[in-house]
């Protein structure tokens, strides 16, 4: 069956891409989208190149502005162009000169939150610049990151169907409400499903059947009320909801924007360390309520003196994976409840929370898993990337002609569940009875080696 | 500092002065005061003369390169060139040089301590010239000079900072001489409309104009020795409140809100301000209505008026607050200290600065918990810098040990410690009235000449905010001054 899905994939149409930069983004997408695609990458320091000289792309050393050298990676004829230097002025200036050239789709990536900063200036992009997309991964990272400070006691969260439809990963603690019986025989609030449950690093779709155990990781879904019924259930007696304690460590750009966010909320009590004594002076110019520390975050006697064990929330965004670790360990040692850390290395992920890190999140990961799914996912749509992208959540269309089905009738591809049926604007949490209608929306949560298979499941008619 | 360009620049000033006078001269000729009229001729021609000879002895053109010391020596030294002109009138009247100087001095910089006893002795024309110089010195004979004079343009700025008030250097425009000519025709607008809302309350035309002149400057001069008791008239009280309230308040944030009336509101010193005179004036209105037994609504008017005539350092009296009890002359004598909002015609040492140095001292409080924390003073969300704050602290401190050495003075000239402490607060602020031999009905002409002579300086740093002026007691400064410049400067 997996064989079958590949065959599919395979099936579409190969484009053509440009990617403009050779760093980590660059990269990453190349490496994903090469087998399939034509890729040519350009990048002005040809020392890159050799990184990318194991990968089957076309290497081209030079600036991504100029045109003589988009000619040469045959512009006129590319299905997508995406511009992910270091550099927002040259990421949109390539990005306007593709459109100029005849490329027919454009992403651009950017950091500076300037251009970004209100609706218009995305529409100015979009009008002046004949940007298509513009992806700014960190404050995608700052977004994800206050969502998860928003729920207390939960590691991960995320929303769908404009805030109709919660998603939640908790760690069972010992005495959780959650061990004492089989899943089938819980007490769960209606509209709340548990759709995965994490066991020792590998990630599965629960039966009835199973029992949970300490240390587990579930991930629930359902309905914002559901939710919150849960939320109550799982919350540990010791964290209150409605003041909180949030440490940042690092005031790069994804840390500045949290504690700007989290700076204008009244229960959150924020504090922000950073090393750089001009970058603290600025905080602290910028932020009103939150304490800014000049120092460094792995200084024990700092986080001691400072109390951040007391901390309910630890974000850990310093530019530096091995630092962000070793802040983060320190924070669990000190008893902070939750720890979120920034990774910039996609392979780093696993370590850090098998060492025990609740949340552990890439600015990259995401945006690139979004690309690719932008360019492969057909008709449906990628909602979120999970668990260092060992699952997603997809949004698939039931197409016309679509015989409705119960569920429970269903033989639905194993690795998957459906979350939710959002039907004209109504969100239903399914239950076996529940009927599937063409033109429904299905939330489907799936780990991402099954996702091909969904895909093709619910989109073919023919059945 | 090249003393050639400091001549030259203050004759430029003072050529056009001669302008000044010729307004109270006419106002001699109205009501037929003939020698008095020569007499302003007179001062006016020689104030032009002297500076039409500055300009010549400077010798060189005004170009715009102009140091900060510079600066400074040509806003000293102009107040203090205005205040000798400004005395001949007064000598002309037949007053003593170290009275007429005193009175000057007390005009320019708006300060309204006087050492009239007897009103009646002098003409309209004179009075007339004394509330026109409040008018002049209220928002600042530099700042009009700027708007006016087209050559003071880019120099100008050295001299707009080190004549205006307060710590900051807020600006309405990019160009320094258009924020001055901005802030001079609100100041003229204001006064129009003092003068219009007076003449409906029933005051005559000529006192209508004399009190708008020195009420918008919070300046403080009035027209006979009741000052507005005399006129004992509730409604014109409450016009000079509103006044008041307005020549307190900053004129640039005034000039903004008539774009848009929520800077009010936003503004954190304004909010102060307006919280200060609420306090103040219930703490008075308490007083007074215990102390006299009056009614209510006179024990909310006097409250309200003499809180705010302090605290904007106007200086009128509505009432005799020297014969009030001990408590209530303790907040006036808070009031005096504080003074209104930086950038108004108010005196005192501005309420902006007591507020960053709250907080400062606030920051400091907190680093004892967490020593590593970046603790920056805001206003108005923006950050102030160390210099500024520094620059506060050493404001104050310079204020306190000038008070002291005032005081000292006073005493040792024969004064009684109320009168020697509250004279040199009242003069130093540009507040005007003190308490004890100094209060509302009295007048300084009973001190001793010295310590006239010592007020008077009191006031000429008061005005300038201490730093002005005191920069010239270093001996560096002297050692480098030269008539040219080059080698020496």
């Amino acid at each position: 069956m997996r064989a079958s899905a590949r065959m599919d994939v395979q099936a579409h149409v190969s484009m053509q891409i440009i990617i403009i930069g050779g760093g980590e983004t660059g990269f990453a997408l190349a490496k994903v989208l090469a087998p399939r695609h034509v890729i040519f990458v350009i990048d002005r320091d040809s020392t890159v190149g050799d990184r990318f000289s194991g990968l089957d792309v076309e290497f081209l050393t030079g600036s991504g502005t100029s045109d003589e050298l988009l000619r040469r990676a045959k512009i006129e004829t590319a299905d997508l162009f995406v511009a992910c230097t270091g550099l927002d002025e040259v990421n949109i200036v390539s990005c306007a000169l593709a459109r100029q050239l005849g490329s027919s789709e454009s992403i651009c990536f950017v950091s500076n939150d300037d251009f970004l900063k209100s609706e218009n200036q995305v529409n100015i992009l979009h009008t002046h610049f004949g940007i298509d997309r513009v992806i700014w991964p960190e404050a995608q990272l700052a977004a994800d990151i206050e969502r998860i400070v928003a729920a207390p006691g939960a590691i991960d969260a995320e929303v769908f169907a404009e805030g109709q439809i919660k998603l939640l990963e908790y760690r069972l603690e010992p005495g959780s409400p959650m061990l004492a019986n089989q899943i089938s025989e819980l007490n769960l609030p209606d509209g709340a499903i548990i759709a995965a449950v994490k066991h020792k690093d590998v990630i599965s779709i629960p039966r009835g059947s199973k029992q949970l155990k300490p240390g587990d990781k579930i991930i629930v879904m359902g309905t914002s009320e559901a939710m919150n019924e849960i939320q109550k259930m799982l919350r540990s007696s010791n964290v209150s909801d409605s003041d909180q304690i949030v440490t940042i460590v690092g005031g790069g750009d994804v840390g500045f924007q949290v504690a700007q966010h989290l700076d204008s909320l009244p229960n959150v009590t924020l504090r922000v360390i950073e090393r750089d004594l001009h970058r603290s002076e600025m905080l602290a110019s910028v932020l009103n309520r939150a304490l800014v520390l000049n120092g460094d975050g792995t200084d024990l006697e700092l986080l001691e003196g400072e109390e951040i064990g007391r901390s309910d929330v630890l974000i850990s965004v310093i530019d530096d994976d091995g630092k962000n670790l070793l802040t983060s360990l320190l924070g669990r040692q000190l008893g902070v409840r939750k720890v979120i850390t920034r990774v910039s290395e996609s392979a780093n992920l696993r370590l850090f929370e098998r060492v025990g890190i609740d949340v552990a999140i890439s600015a990259r990961g995401a945006a690139v898993a979004s690309i690719v799914h932008q360019i492969e996912g057909g008709k449906s749509t990628l909602l979120a990337v999970l668990e260092e992208g060992q699952a997603q959540i997809l949004e698939v269309v039931v197409p016309d002609g679509y015989p409705a089905t119960p569920l429970s009738a269903m033989t639905a591809p194993p690795d998957s569940i459906v979350g939710a049926i959002v039907r004209k604007g109504q969100t239903i949490v399914p239950r076996g009875r529940d009927v599937i209608r063409a033109a429904d929306h299905l939330l489907i949560f799936c780990t991402t080696d099954s996702a091909d298979i969904v895909r093709d499941y619910f989109t073919s008619t023919s059945r | 500092m090249r003393l050639s360009k400091v001549v030259c620049l203050i004759g430029l000033l003072l050529r056009p002065l001669g302008l000044a006078f010729v307004l109270p001269c006419v106002v001699s000729l109205i009501y037929g005061e003939r020698s008095e009229a020569l007499g302003f001729i007179a001062v006016a021609l020689l104030t032009s003369g002297t500076g039409h000879l500055f300009c010549l002895i400077g010798g060189r053109r005004f170009d715009d390169d102009l140091r900060r010391v510079e600066g400074c020596a040509v806003v000293a030294g102009a107040y203090l060139a205005v205040a000798l002109m400004g005395a001949m009138p007064y000598l002309w009247a037949g007053l003593g040089f170290p009275d007429a100087l005193f009175e000057a001095m007390s005009g320019i910089t708006a300060t309204g301590a006087t050492i009239f006893d007897d009103f009646s002795r002098y003409g309209r024309g004179l009075f007339f010239w004394r509330a026109l110089s409040q008018w002049l010195g209220g928002m600042g004979v530099i700042a009009l000079f700027i708007a006016v004079l087209p050559r003071l343009a880019i120099g100008g700025r050295q001299l707009f900072f080190a004549e205006a008030p307060g710590p900051t250097d807020e600006k309405l425009t990019p160009q320094i001489r258009k924020t001055a000519a901005a802030l001079w025709w609100l100041y003229v607008g204001l006064t129009f409309a003092e003068i219009l809302a007076l003449r409906l309350v029933g005051m005559p035309l000529y006192d209508s104009v004399c009190h708008a002149l020195t009420n918008i400057a919070a300046g403080g001069f009035s027209l006979s020795p009741l000052s507005i008791m005399g006129y004992n008239s509730p409604a014109i009280e409450w016009v000079i409140i509103v006044f008041m309230f307005l020549a307190g308040t900053s004129f640039i944030l005034q000039f903004r809100a008539l774009r848009r009336p929520s800077v009010f509101l936003k503004d954190e010193e304004f909010k102060v301000y307006a919280w200060l005179v609420v306090t103040a004036a219930a703490c008075l209105v308490l007083l007074v209505w215990y102390d006299t037994g009056g009614s209510e609504v006179f024990a909310l008017r006097t409250g309200l008026f003499q809180a705010l005539s302090i605290l904007t350092t106007t200086g009128y009296a509505s009432a005799d607050f020297q014969t009030w009890n001990d408590q209530a002359k303790v907040v006036l004598v808070v009031l005096m200290f504080v003074g209104g909002c930086a950038g108004s015609a108010a005196g005192g040492q501005k309420i902006v600065r007591f507020l960053l140095m709250f907080r400062y001292a606030g920051a400091e409080l907190r680093r004892m918990l967490h020593p590593q924390a970046m603790l920056p003073v805001k206003l108005g969300g923006r950050v102030i810098p160390e210099d500024v704050m520094r620059a506060i602290f050493v404001f104050i401190l310079f204020n306190f040990m000038l008070l002291v050495i005032c005081t000292l003075v006073l005493v040792a000239f024969g004064a009684d410690f109320v009168t020697g402490a509250t004279a040199s607060l009242a003069t130093l602020g540009n507040v005007g009235p003190g308490l004890g031999a100094v209060g509302p009905m009295s007048s300084y002409v009973g001190l001793h000449a010295v310590s006239k002579v010592t007020l008077t300086a009191a006031m000429w740093i008061g005005r300038l905010e201490v730093m002005t002026v005191l920069v010239f007691f270093q001996t560096e400064v002297w050692r480098n001054a030269s008539w040219r410049g080059g080698n020496g400067s």
